[in-house]
């Protein structure tokens, strides 16, 4: 099979007669996103072809800091031995305001349940204390605008924080595996953070890989995301990163926000494949979950061969979630975690605050654990209350056989989408941010290189209300080649005289420095 | 008059106190089979040519709960446990438990109810095993006790004359296990702890002592003898608080300072933070069993005076290097008092930082170490002096870190700076005073070691003050509140609180001071109830949709352990 981009989409969009119904009904609701979030593909306008050497800095560039004997494989492929790191951090002192969903109750009754069963006491569980994430450890990921006081407040410097003392007991193997039970969440903040987006301002996986690649050299990475929304900040992050594998399943979003995580979203062209959306029809129930898992996502996972997994840990599958419209159970959650076996697992959303969140934690707890779930329960759940519709599973089954092709022919789809590009793959992008209600439209361009990912831009402008900033961004990839760091550095050199951007920023991650500059005041910051 | 007095595993120790000095003090061995005598036998010791009269407090501090515990001497307990959903009660190593259904959840709602049937049957089982005492916990059933209650109800039918204990009534902290083993332990300890004030009873009215008697808690804090007996499980490791008690009598106010009481084959450590006892987290371990019972943050670590030292090699072996090894175990006395194996006290003597035992055993029992080593005696008894120290120092620092790294759940927790400047380093106890300026050089602190400190304990014990603790939930949707430490559920309108669902912050922490002083007044310290500080209060709005539906208030209060106004510490430090 010979895709293109525009190819999948015109072959995903073969799907079976319902879909399409589904479609039309829901275009009203979703339409308007659905245009907002379309990808434009710009073809490359620089035709000047650079000549590169055959071998050299590249080369440099990916084996640093790592030896080859070093290579880690994630816990699903180890036995399972020693204790689970756990961080409970409710953050009972903050919400983003009085009555909303992320709020000081959120974890309360979470706090109750887990501390009445005593379950810190247990000697399979280590308990940690937070630690605030250093803005660097932030800047490695996004372009908080205008800096990063800004966007991450204390309480996210801290949730963040939690991951990264987790990964260190990970890597120190104090731990066999760690659940951070923090809030606020971050799986919808993308690089460019101009303020909250469904209630997150940084994205705490994304910090948490860039700080295990930094510190411990780690390469492959698998995220799965199993809350209910679409994991989009993530996947925006890693959308050009063939070395991070994104798995979101969620539920289907022209029925919910963010509105995205479509199957035509596969990734930027060298990394296609590398993001694999799973769309599941609302009232999806553990059986169609858990069918999902097994045929596809675990295939995946088990062929891909991460050094880690990581869990973007969402709770609002739950039956009870007030904000979505699945039916996954305590026992459903508890049981994914166990065959998922994630190295690390980080809460997202869920907000069924009393019937859910206290019995999912204690069930995720205790399977992290290796210990028995099977007495958690919720107190209104019977076994075979929720079935799955025979309609939604013909869908299930056109999901894993469209994912798994695109899985299975990921280089030829590389090979295709590069050797139809020029020097640059750029694309066009509208993100909404709910929470704060700010409009930003971007211009992204990744640099075509043949020895590296390529560095990218983005031309970033957000509108709330009557204000909102300019900003360009340059981001180096930690392996990038010398030639794309060059390049890279000087495109930010020259953006710097522009004063019609507020601010321009450098992101350096194979040098680990972070550059701000405002053009009109002419200063600089440098982390 | 004060007299306080420590029954300890080796020494009860006695001291009595005239208008806040030290006037006498005694000690003598204990008798592991018969506490009693050698309590009795220091308290006569001590108040030697004192009339009864002029006693104003008799405090003391005892093993009996820990050794009862230790020897299994405890009586056989059915316990009936009410899980609910969560963890695998299987799971669960507690004896003798019967396993019921039914369940409460977090906030007290009943979501499962109780198979009298079951209970029933139950019942009828333990009769047939012939137990005469029973607890009965449920999960969460300190936020609604009506399972337990229940429960108990039915066993009184079925079986007459049961003694029936209820774990909401013993502990009312989260952590259900927890509350399991402390009920459990409570229950079994009961009638042998009433024997014992029972006989104390007898032994001090035959001596015409009609002065107030006090029992230590784990906490530090003195509880009056008669009201102890509702709390037995408390008195547990009262021997670690009457020596922390002590230092902080013995230091000046307001420094911060660890306690190192090295015995013959263990050495007990506590903090004092900024003049304060540092306090568990969570509460006492008991033998296997981790319980709610609120005690002094200490550690024991197996090095004391008496260890056996022996001669190891060293990791790097391939240098064929050998060193030094101290402890865990302990053989006997040191060599030099007449005992079977080199100990740091035997360095101690030939290094001459001490004069306790014979010389030339000493040196006879570090040459052989020297000869092992292939380095002089002076240098061998330094090694194991070293080494000795070493590990009280790597201990204390370890214990600092624990405190540091204590889990935070809120900003501001995470935000605090926890860091303290260790000033002191202070000896406590007979054993090896010798190690003690070495300790402090190692941790950069000042070595004290105060005049009476070998009765340190029983100082602590004479000067310490009562204790109180007062955790309150309330929940204004569900209009009632709870106390954690006497676990009845009650109504809000009974407090007189005019507008439940506007309540604020000051009407809770009213309500809680207001039950602090009653329970004050109920353990008879109600002239401490001034000194009670609140140490946490927080609300949470419960959101419904949008609305607020009610408010969930948490407070916490304690009188905090500390001295009584008679002691002069400053004279005295």
């Amino acid at each position: 099979m010979k895709l293109g981009l525009g190819k999948i989409r015109d072959v995903l969009a073969g799907s079976p007669e319902q879909e399409k119904e589904n479609k039309a009904e829901a275009k009203d609701v979703v339409a308007r996103k659905e245009e907002e979030e379309e990808e434009k593909e710009i073809d490359s306008r620089d035709e000047d072809q650079e000549t590169i050497n055959e071998k050299g800095q590249g080369e440099e560039g990916i084996s640093m800091k790592k030896p080859e004997s070093h290579i880690r494989t994630a816990r699903r492929f180890q036995p399972n031995e020693g204790k689970t790191g756990l961080i409970f951090f409710p953050a009972f002192d903050w919400a983003i305001s009085p009555t909303h969903p992320e709020r000081e109750e959120r974890l309360l009754y979470t706090r109750d349940q887990i501390f009445e069963e005593g379950l810190m006491d247990l000697p399979e569980i280590a308990e940690y204390k937070p630690r605030l994430a250093e803005f660097k450890d932030i800047a490695r990921v996004h372009f908080c605008v205008p800096d990063i006081e800004a966007q991450a407040t204390v309480p996210h410097q801290i949730s963040a924080g939690c991951s990264l003392v987790l990964a260190d007991a990970l890597m120190k193997g104090e731990v066999k595996n760690a659940f951070s039970l923090a809030r606020p969440p971050g799986h919808h903040a993308m690089r460019v953070a101009h303020g909250n987006r469904g209630f997150c301002n940084i994205n705490n996986e994304a910090i948490l890989v860039e700080y295990l690649r930094r510190k411990y050299g780690i390469r492959k990475i698998a995220i799965v995301d199993t809350d209910v929304h679409h994991g989009d900040g993530t996947q925006e992050i890693f959308y050009h990163d063939p070395d991070v594998l994104f798995i979101s399943f969620h539920q289907d979003g022209r029925t919910i926000f963010p509105g995205t995580g479509f199957m035509n979203e596969l990734g930027g062209p060298k990394a296609l494949a590398r993001t694999i959306n799973i769309p599941l029809p609302p009232a999806t129930p553990d059986e169609g979950i858990h069918y999902i898992l097994d045929k596809l996502v675990f295939p995946i996972l088990d062929d891909f061969k991460p050094e880690l997994i990581l869990n973007s840990a969402g709770q609002d599958n739950h039956y009870t979630d007030p904000l979505a419209n699945m039916r996954f159970s305590v026992q459903g959650y508890a049981k994914l975690n166990e065959k998922l076996a994630p190295d690390i697992a980080v809460l997202e959303g869920g907000y069924a605050i009393e019937t859910a969140l206290p019995y999912v934690n204690t069930g995720i707890i205790l399977a992290m654990a290796g210990l028995d779930y099977s007495h958690v329960r919720e107190p209104d759940y019977t076994p075979g209350m929720f079935v799955q519709a025979k309609r939604d599973r013909q869908m299930l089954d056109e999901i894993v056989r469209v994912q798994l092709e695109n899985w299975k022919n990921r280089d030829f789809l590389v090979e295709e989408a590069v050797s139809d590009l020029g020097d640059f793959y750029r694309r066009k992008k509208s993100i909404f941010y709910d929470t704060d209600m700010i409009q930003e439209s971007q211009e992204e361009s990744v640099r075509m290189c043949p020895d590296c990912l390529g560095y990218m831009t983005i031309d970033s402008q957000a509108q709330h209300g009557y204000s909102g900033a300019k900003v360009f961004c340059v981001s180096i990839p930690i392996y990038a080649c010398e030639k794309c760091r060059k390049e890279a550095l000087e495109v930010y050199r020259d953006h710097t005289h522009d004063i019609k951007y507020d601010y321009v920023y450098l992101q350096d991650k194979k040098a680990d420095v972070y550059k701000s500059y405002n053009p009109k005041t002419r200063q600089e910051r440098v982390l | 008059m004060l007299i306080g007095i420590d029954v300890g595993g080796t020494t009860t120790d006695a001291v009595l106190i005239e208008n806040g000095k030290v006037r006498s003090t005694a000690k003598v061995p204990t008798e592991p089979r018969n506490l009693l005598e050698s309590l009795i036998s220091a308290l006569d010791a001590v108040s030697e040519g004192v009339s009864p009269g002029q006693l104003e407090r008799v405090v003391f501090s005892t093993t009996v709960i820990t050794n009862l515990i230790a020897e299994g001497k405890t009586d056989p307990v059915a316990l009936l446990l009410v899980p609910g959903p969560g963890m695998n009660p299987a799971g669960y190593n507690f004896p003798d438990s019967f396993i019921l259904k039914g369940a409460v959840d977090y906030r007290g709602r009943e979501i499962q109810v109780l198979d009298e049937k079951e209970v029933r049957e139950t019942a009828a089982l333990i009769k047939e095993q012939g137990f005469s005492r029973a607890a009965v916990i449920s999960k969460f059933g300190q936020r609604n006790p009506v399972h337990e209650k229940r429960v108990k109800e039915i066993l009184e039918e079925v079986v007459p004359g049961l003694k029936i204990e209820l774990g909401h009534r013993n502990a009312g902290r989260l952590n259900f296990p927890r509350r399991v083993a402390t009920t459990m332990l409570a229950t079994a300890a009961k009638d042998r702890y009433r024997d014992f004030v029972e006989e104390i009873r007898k032994a001090l009215s035959e001596r015409k002592i009609e002065a107030p008697v006090y029992i230590l808690k784990a906490d530090g804090g003195t509880l009056p003898l008669e009201k102890s007996e509702e709390v037995p499980v408390e008195t547990i490791f009262s021997g670690p608080a009457a020596s922390t008690i002590g230092a902080l009598a013995l230091t000046p106010r307001g420094e911060s300072s660890v306690l190192v009481d090295i015995g013959g084959t263990t050495t007990d450590l506590a903090l004092i933070l900024s003049g304060e006892p540092l306090m568990a987290s969570k509460g006492a371990k008991l033998g296997r069993f981790l319980t709610h019972v609120r005690a002094f943050a200490v550690r024991s670590i197996p090095v004391g005076g008496d260890s056996a030292v022996r001669v190891i090699a060293s990791e790097n072996a391939s240098a064929g290097k050998k060193k030094v090894s101290v402890g865990p175990d302990r053989k006997g006395p040191a060599f030099c008092l007449g005992g079977p194996e080199p100990t740091p006290t035997d360095a101690l003597r030939v290094l001459g930082i001490s004069s306790i035992g014979d010389l030339a055993l000493a040196k006879e029992a570090i040459a052989g170490i020297a000869a092992e080593l292939g380095k002089s005696e002076e240098e061998s008894a330094e090694l194991i002096v070293d080494k000795a120290t070493e590990m009280i120092a790597a201990a204390v620092k370890g214990m600092f870190l624990e405190w540091e790294q204590e889990p935070a759940y809120r900003i501001w927790e995470v935000l605090q700076e926890k860091k303290e400047d260790l000033r002191n380093v202070v000896g406590i106890g007979g054993g090896a005073r010798g190690l003690i300026s070495k300790v402090a050089e190692k941790l950069d602190a000042n070595p004290v070691i105060p005049e009476h400190a070998e009765v340190g304990n029983a100082i602590g014990a004479a000067v310490a003050r009562p204790t109180l603790t007062l955790n309150l939930h309330i929940d204004t949707e569900r209009k009632e509140y709870s106390v954690a430490e006497d676990g009845d559920v009650v109504k809000l309108h009974t407090t007189g609180i005019k507008n439940i669902n506007k309540m604020r912050s000051e009407d809770a922490e009213a309500l809680a001071a207001e039950l602090l002083r009653k329970r004050a007044e109920h353990f008879g310290i109600s002239e401490y109830a001034g000194e009670a500080e609140t140490t946490r209060s927080e609300v949470f709005n419960m959101i419904r949709g949008w609305a607020t539906v009610g408010k969930l208030f948490d407070v916490s209060m304690q009188i905090p352990a500390g001295l009584i106004p008679e002691w002069k510490r400053e004279e005295q430090a």
